[in-house]
């Protein structure tokens, strides 16, 4: 445990040391939130749209951006820089289990995209958005955020310890293009065509999603909610798990 | 009492699409507690990979390892405890300092934070890092990169330390200094596994050693002995050097080579 915390420790040091790197991260989410909301706001006035529970568009679409931020699985191009410079073979060689190698990774990209989805949410709520769930529901909004980072970084790291290479790894990033949007991306998932509405429920962001909107739109509905932190959580755990096998075998 | 290192049978294929490669085909190895020993051969001769073997780096296809009397394949970890590693290419982290990547080290194989700080600082001395220590690595020059990666194997004082090419492009006083190192941590009683290039290395520091070739051990003893074996079998009327002895292991011929290189030329 206490190895898992001293290698995540670095991961965020590595954060901080590239903070370029964060610039993509912020700036393309809250791009495309201002383009949606911009394009289909007209169409969703908040008076007179029921989904929207009296709030404005924006709070319907804050959820994907925020998806959105969450996939980018930096810490696998780190991993890959790891393993190509060599640091990979000396953390391998030190006697720490090797969950806390995959852990470590994942713990900082976890805990980075807490202050990023922070940051996210802090800056939306001068735009008329408001967390119908309260403080609470902020906290837990940031928490299954950051837990779908984990597991699309873990996704990314199974890549990138696969072919150990960042081309690859950079390509293998690109599932976020069918995860985000085969969802109920720009309305609720009764109001998807039908070929569409198969699509988003086999998809396990949308349970996601779903669940984040509903701690900003509706009052604490467990139905909702308990689907995202449970897609979160098996996939987590499968993640680090197939993580951990393919350091064992990793040669 | 057992032995710093003994390897049986060693075999390493790697599977590819081209097929096959046999990269270690049968290797014998026994090194004595308190050895410096030398394990010389040509290019892709499988240096690197019994290292990345005996190192729990990379699974072993056949055959046994124990080092520091632990079999590397059923205990790891421990193995790992006992052992100090650094491989060929440097493995540092460009974005942290020299002392946060020692500290971290240090760290990892168990040491509290206050012991950690303590025995990067007497490290960073040892291999006369102290003034680029709170730098980051990625502004090192090759030499030091090299020597901060030599220190990191020696964090925990591992039993039985591991160099793979520890000198490959040091400048002569850099290749002198590093020596010193492996004599100064051999005669605290750290045996040392050491590959080599530069046979006039292997015949300065070395007990023992050993030449591979294709995968295979192909000739093993001191220094003295291979070469005074080489100058009865050929009927020298000089002594040769251990440079004589390597061609004639590797059937690498003075000769051969001359030619090779002159239809190069042709
Ligand atoms: N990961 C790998 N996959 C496939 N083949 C490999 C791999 N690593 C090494 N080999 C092959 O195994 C053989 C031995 O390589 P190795 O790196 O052990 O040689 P070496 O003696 O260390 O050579 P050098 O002096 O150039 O460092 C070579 O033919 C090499 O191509
Ligand atoms: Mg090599």
């Amino acid at each position: 445990m206490s190895d898992t915390w001293v290698l995540g420790q670095r991961g965020l040091r590595e954060t901080l040391r590239t903070p370029d790197s964060l610039i993509p991260t912020l700036f393309i989410p809250v791009f495309f939130l201002v383009v949606n909301v911009g394009q289909a706001g007209k169409i969703f006035p908040s008076g007179t749209t029921p989904f929207l529970e009296g709030q404005n568009y924006a709070a319907f679409q804050l959820p994907s951006s925020l998806l959105l931020a969450a996939s980018f699985g930096t810490a696998a191009l780190y991993l890959v820089e790891d393993i190509e410079g060599g640091y990979f073979d000396k953390l391998r060689a030190a006697p720490v289990s090797r969950t806390s190698i995959v852990l470590g990774r994942l713990v900082a990209e976890g805990a980075k995209n807490l202050a990023i989805t922070a940051v996210m949410v802090l800056l939306a709520l001068p735009f008329g958005i408001s967390i119908a769930t309260g403080p609470l529901g902020f906290v837990l909004l940031l928490l299954l955020t950051a837990g779908w980072a984990v597991v699309f970084a873990g996704f990314m790291q199974l890549i990138a310890l696969k072919t150990r290479s960042a081309a690859a790894t950079n390509a293998g990033g690109l599932v976020f293009f069918p995860l985000l949007f085969l969802t109920p991306n720009f309305v609720p998932r009764d109001l998807l065509t039908r070929p569409m509405e198969i699509a988003a429920t086999f998809n396990p962001v949308t349970y996601i999603m779903e669940a984040m909107r509903s701690f900003i739109l509706e009052d604490w509905t467990w139905s909702r909610l308990g689907p995202g932190f449970a897609v979160v959580a098996v996939l987590g755990v499968v993640m680090v798990v197939l993580n951990v096998r393919m350091i064992r075998t990793y040669d | 009492m057992t032995a710093a290192v003994e390897a049986q049978r060693l075999v390493k294929h790697f599977g590819g699409r081209g097929g096959t490669v046999e990269a270690v085909r049968g290797v014998d190895l026994s090194v004595s507690k308190g050895e410096v020993f030398g394990f010389l051969g040509p290019n892709g001769a499988g240096k690197s990979t019994t290292v990345k073997m005996l190192t729990t780096l990379m699974s072993i296809t056949s055959g046994t390892a124990l080092v520091a009397g632990v079999d590397v394949a059923a205990d790891p970890d421990a193995a790992r405890r006992r052992i100090g590693v650094a491989l060929q290419e440097a493995g540092l982290d460009p974005r942290q300092t020299g002392r946060e990547l020692l500290v971290l080290q240090a760290r990892l194989f168990g040491s509290p934070r206050g012991e950690a700080a303590d025995r990067a600082q007497s490290l960073l001395e040892l291999v006369d890092l102290v003034e680029a220590a709170d730098r980051r690595i990625k502004g090192y020059s090759g030499g030091m990169k090299r020597r901060l990666d030599l220190a990191s194997a020696l964090v925990h004082e591992p039993e039985v330390l591991f160099l793979d090419e520890p000198t490959t492009g040091l400048d002569p006083a850099s290749r002198l200094t590093v020596w010193d190192e492996v004599r100064r941590i051999n005669r605290r009683g750290t045996t040392v596994f050491l590959t080599t290039q530069y046979l006039e290395e292997a015949d300065a520091l070395c007990d023992r050693l050993a030449i591979i070739d294709g995968g295979v051990i192909v000739r093993e003893g001191t220094p003295s002995e291979l070469k005074s074996q080489l100058r009865e079998r050929q009927g020298l009327a000089y002594g040769p050097t251990l440079d004589e002895v390597f061609l004639d292991a590797t059937g690498r011929t003075r000769e051969r080579i001359e030619g090779e290189v002159q239809e190069v030329h042709a």
